[in-house]
């Protein structure tokens, strides 16, 4: 079987490199047989790496410790679902799973282009390959998942403990759908600039994708942020750790590109700045991989270095050095004809949104590899840690929530300053009263009062636009208030979804706020039977409860929570011992409120359990980060649901497609 | 081409505002990440400085009270792995410049044990002390498995 795989990889490898070949012939040559030729190339390579994915599956799932990937990732008493999960728990195993998207990515862009933008897609899919064709390399020469050890050993040395977890079975995939699926816009606006369509016609036909890129790179960050929360047992959900900031940058940048690309699409202009704001997202999946794993950086989820850095810093390279080329080839063809009117503007707001998003990406890199910078410049490893990150992204998101607010309402080209003031007069007094009340509350920290009247302020305005919708719908047909409002939604799903979007990062916001500026943190050291406060509460360690099961040990102290005298909830911290790992971990017990989490961790044990050590957290809001993320992810289902009036149009233009065939005309590109 | 101008001038402000945040707070919040033999070196000038030590708990030397949540042990340096690889040794091993660390407050890692591989954060006290806020265990690379072959 692991000779199945590793041969699988090759043709794959092979596959890749004619598909280019191919593409470049059909395209140059107006040879539309390659072009169909090298459309079957990429799906017989996406087949290779499916059988590959397949043979280290099986492998994995039968514990065959023969492949040395199985060995050193899983064992016996793994529980299967985890084995599963194993595929990327490795470097190997990671690697592999990239590419296997990447390829059923490439082969879905294919389908859609079989026969539109026969001008682009040819050099779109050369692109991709050239990136596929990286990774396969690295699969096939550099860091082969199909090694085999020359002794099979009895039992694995298991998946790390802490990556037996749910989140952490479902974080990774998403987060690499989000990379991975970036690549294909990016292929496109690279072929946009080989081929010299510089229209929006890239954008259009790849605006899904993108879509589709920061819905993953939203749920990838959000289920890592939870599965810190709830595994790392320090009571907070993001550390500005390299490993994260690596996830959070592209999210970054695309969320800009979503929003200039719309400037383009209206206004025909920032060309230069989104096909920039494609390379650098792109880039900074690349960046991220890189810094993940070559160990230039070190994090706390400390990763050994593997050798692969220099490899793949140098496709990094490769990638900005000959992106950057074609820019400045085309620069002067990218030039746009339309100018900004006024600062008061729609185009003005995104533009100064797009700064906004830029520049916190570009703080968040510059602190993850200033010790790396820092070394090299002053031969003195200088790190700057979680203050760093807070003091500068601070401020620029109180900016960003601001223009979130004003972006909506103010209209393209400029406003006059009367309908400024009847857009904003009634969001700008709900944001004064919100930050009034907070004020009378009690709260005298200045960012709190900042970032809770822009929050009142973005509901407002957000509150305005869908009136307006519904009362114009209410006017002109006559319907009632539900029903205008779920055809408003539903007929307008990119403009209103996008809303629900800003209010999913609204309410995320001030759960970032409460939790950051409220957090009360206590540890203490208790016998059994004796009690200690947190806030309003009162926790009494009632005991020890041991458990033994072959693949680990779990001691969990119980715990009694009262209130005013009164019993809440128990809840059972543990400690948990892998046995196959040798390795101590912690289960962390949350009780979780629209208020407030009590986060209890068991801390240490002591005199066997007789005395034990907590540490508790009482975060306020917290919950609002993850509801937060879902009504973001939920927006962004409403902004990708297919639109009725869009699917009719694809629909004709395929029938058109299917009628030329039928009528025995020759369709560009058809099989 | 006036307005183009208003726009330069606007986004300008916004790269100055992005640039003068990040050099204020750089100055505010870097930390020296050194080794132990850096730590050794440059001692004199380390004084009440924000650090963070990179280095191996000495085995032997722990010494933890839970009543009081005190943490005690010696940090040494982290030998070079290509180093002990290599058939060369030593003929005399040195004892190894090791520094005594104190955390208090803090619960004691899961990970931490004797010859684990631990980032302390805190300041270095006149008496070549460390005063740790918090110790950091390394965790066991998600992504290379340790070769023991």
């Amino acid at each position: 079987m692991p000779e199945l795989g590793r041969l699988a990889l090759l043709v794959a490898l092979v596959l890749a490199l004619y598909s280019i070949g191919a593409n470049l012939f059909g395209a140059t040559r107006n040879r539309p047989e390659f072009l169909t030729s090298a459309r079957h190339a990429l799906w017989a390579m996406c087949a290779m790496v499916t059988i590959a994915i397949i043979v280290l599956w099986n492998g994995l799932l039968n514990s065959d410790f023969s492949l040395e990937y199985v060995a050193a990732y899983s064992s016996t008493t793994l529980p299967t679902a985890y084995k599963i999960t194993a595929l990327w728990g490795g470097q190997q195993g990671s690697l592999l799973f990239w590419t296997w998207l990447l390829s059923i990515f490439t082969s879905i862009a294919c389908f859609q282009n079989r026969r539109r933008n026969p001008e682009i897609a040819p050099y779109a899919m050369v692109v991709l390959a050239v990136v596929a064709i990286f990774f396969l390399g690295m699969l096939n020469f550099v860091t082969r998942p199909f090694d085999l050890l020359a002794v099979a050993p009895v039992e694995g040395t298991d998946l790390n403990p802490l990556l037996q977890n749910y989140w952490m079975a479902i974080h990774p995939p998403s987060l690499y759908t989000g990379y991975v699926s970036s690549t294909v816009p990016f292929a496109f606006g690279a072929a946009a600039l080989i081929s010299g369509r510089l229209d929006d016609s890239w954008i259009r036909s790849t605006r899904r994708w993108a879509i589709f890129s920061w819905f993953f790179l939203t749920l990838g960050n959000m289920f890592g942020a939870r599965w810190a929360y709830e595994v790392l047992g320090w009571g907070g959900y993001w550390a500005w750790d390299p490993v994260e900031n690596a996830a959070f940058m592209p999210w970054l940048v695309m969320t800009a590109y979503l929003h200039s690309v719309m400037i383009q699409e209206r206004k025909d202009m920032l060309k230069v700045w989104n096909l920039s704001l494609i390379g650098l997202a792109f880039g900074l999946t690349i960046f991220g991989t890189f810094i993940t794993r070559s160990g230039v950086i070190s994090s706390v989820h400390s990763f050994t270095q593997s050798g692969l850095g220099p490899y793949f810093l140098s496709f990094l390279i490769f990638v900005v050095v000959s992106y950057t080329g074609l820019l400045i080839f085309r620069s002067g063809e990218l030039r746009s004809p339309a100018e900004f009117e006024s600062y008061l503007s729609r185009e003005a707001a995104f533009l100064f949104n797009n700064l906004v998003l830029v520049g916190i990406a570009f703080a968040v890199f510059w602190g993850t590899i200033f010790p790396v910078l820092s070394e090299a410049v002053r031969g003195v490893k200088i790190t700057v840690g979680p203050p760093f990150f807070n003091r500068v992204n601070g401020p620029l998101a109180l900016g960003l929530v601001f223009l979130m607010g004003v972006g909506p309402l103010i209209a393209w080209r400029r406003t006059t300053p009367r309908n400024l003031i009847r857009s904003f007069a009634a969001p700008v007094s709900s944001g004064v009263a919100a930050g009034l009340i907070a004020f009378a509350y009690g709260i005298r920290v200045w960012y709190v009062l900042a970032a809770l009247s822009l929050a009142a302020f973005v509901m407002g305005t957000i509150l305005v636009e869908f009136r307006r919708g519904v009362s114009a719908r209410r006017h002109m047909v006559g319907e009632a208030p539900a029903v205008a409002l779920v055809n408003l939604v539903a007929k307008n799903n990119r403009r209103y979804g996008g809303y629900i979007i800003h209010v999913g990062v609204i309410v995320a916001f001030v759960g970032i706020v409460g939790s950051s500026f409220f957090r009360t943190e206590v540890k203490q050291t208790v016998r059994q039977g004796q009690s200690f406060a947190v806030g309003p509460y009162q926790l009494r360690y009632l005991g020890l409860s041991p458990l033994d099961t072959p693949h680990l040990e779990m001691a969990t102290a119980d715990i009694e929570v009262l209130r005013d005298g009164r019993e809440v909830t128990e809840m059972a911290p543990a400690k948990v011992f892998y046995k196959r790992q040798q390795q101590p971990a912690t289960k962390v017990a949350i009780r979780s409120t629209p208020f407030a989490d009590l986060y209890v961790v068991l801390a240490g044990l002591d005199d066997n359990g007789k005395q034990a050590t907590f540490e508790v957290f009482l975060t306020p809001l917290v919950f609002w980060l993850w509801a937060g993320g879902l009504l973001m992810v939920m927006g962004t289902v409403v902004v990708m649901w297919p639109n009725v009036r869009e699917r009719a149009a694809i629909a004709a233009t395929l029938r058109g497609a299917v009628d030329r065939e039928m009528a025995g005309e020759p369709v560009p590109g058809g099989d | 081409m006036r307005f183009k101008l208003r726009f330069v001038i606007g986004s300008a402000l916004i790269v100055a505002a992005v640039a003068y945040l990040i050099i204020t707070a750089i100055r505010t919040t870097s930390e020296y990440y050194l080794t132990v033999n850096e730590v050794a070196a440059r001692q004199a000038e380390l004084g009440g400085q924000a650090l963070r030590v990179a280095g191996r708990v000495k085995p032997g030397t722990i010494a933890w009270d839970p009543s009081s949540l005190t943490l005690k042990f010696a940090i040494i340096t982290i030998p070079d792995p290509a180093a002990a690889d290599g058939a060369v040794k030593p003929v005399v091993e040195t004892d190894p410049v090791a520094f005594n660390v104190t955390c208090t407050g803090e619960p004691k890692p899961d990970m931490f044990a004797d010859g684990r591989d631990v980032i302390v954060e805190g300041k270095l006290l006149p008496s070549g002390e460390i005063a740790a806020t918090q110790v950091l265990t390394s965790c066991p690379s998600k992504y290379q498995a340790k070769k023991n072959r």
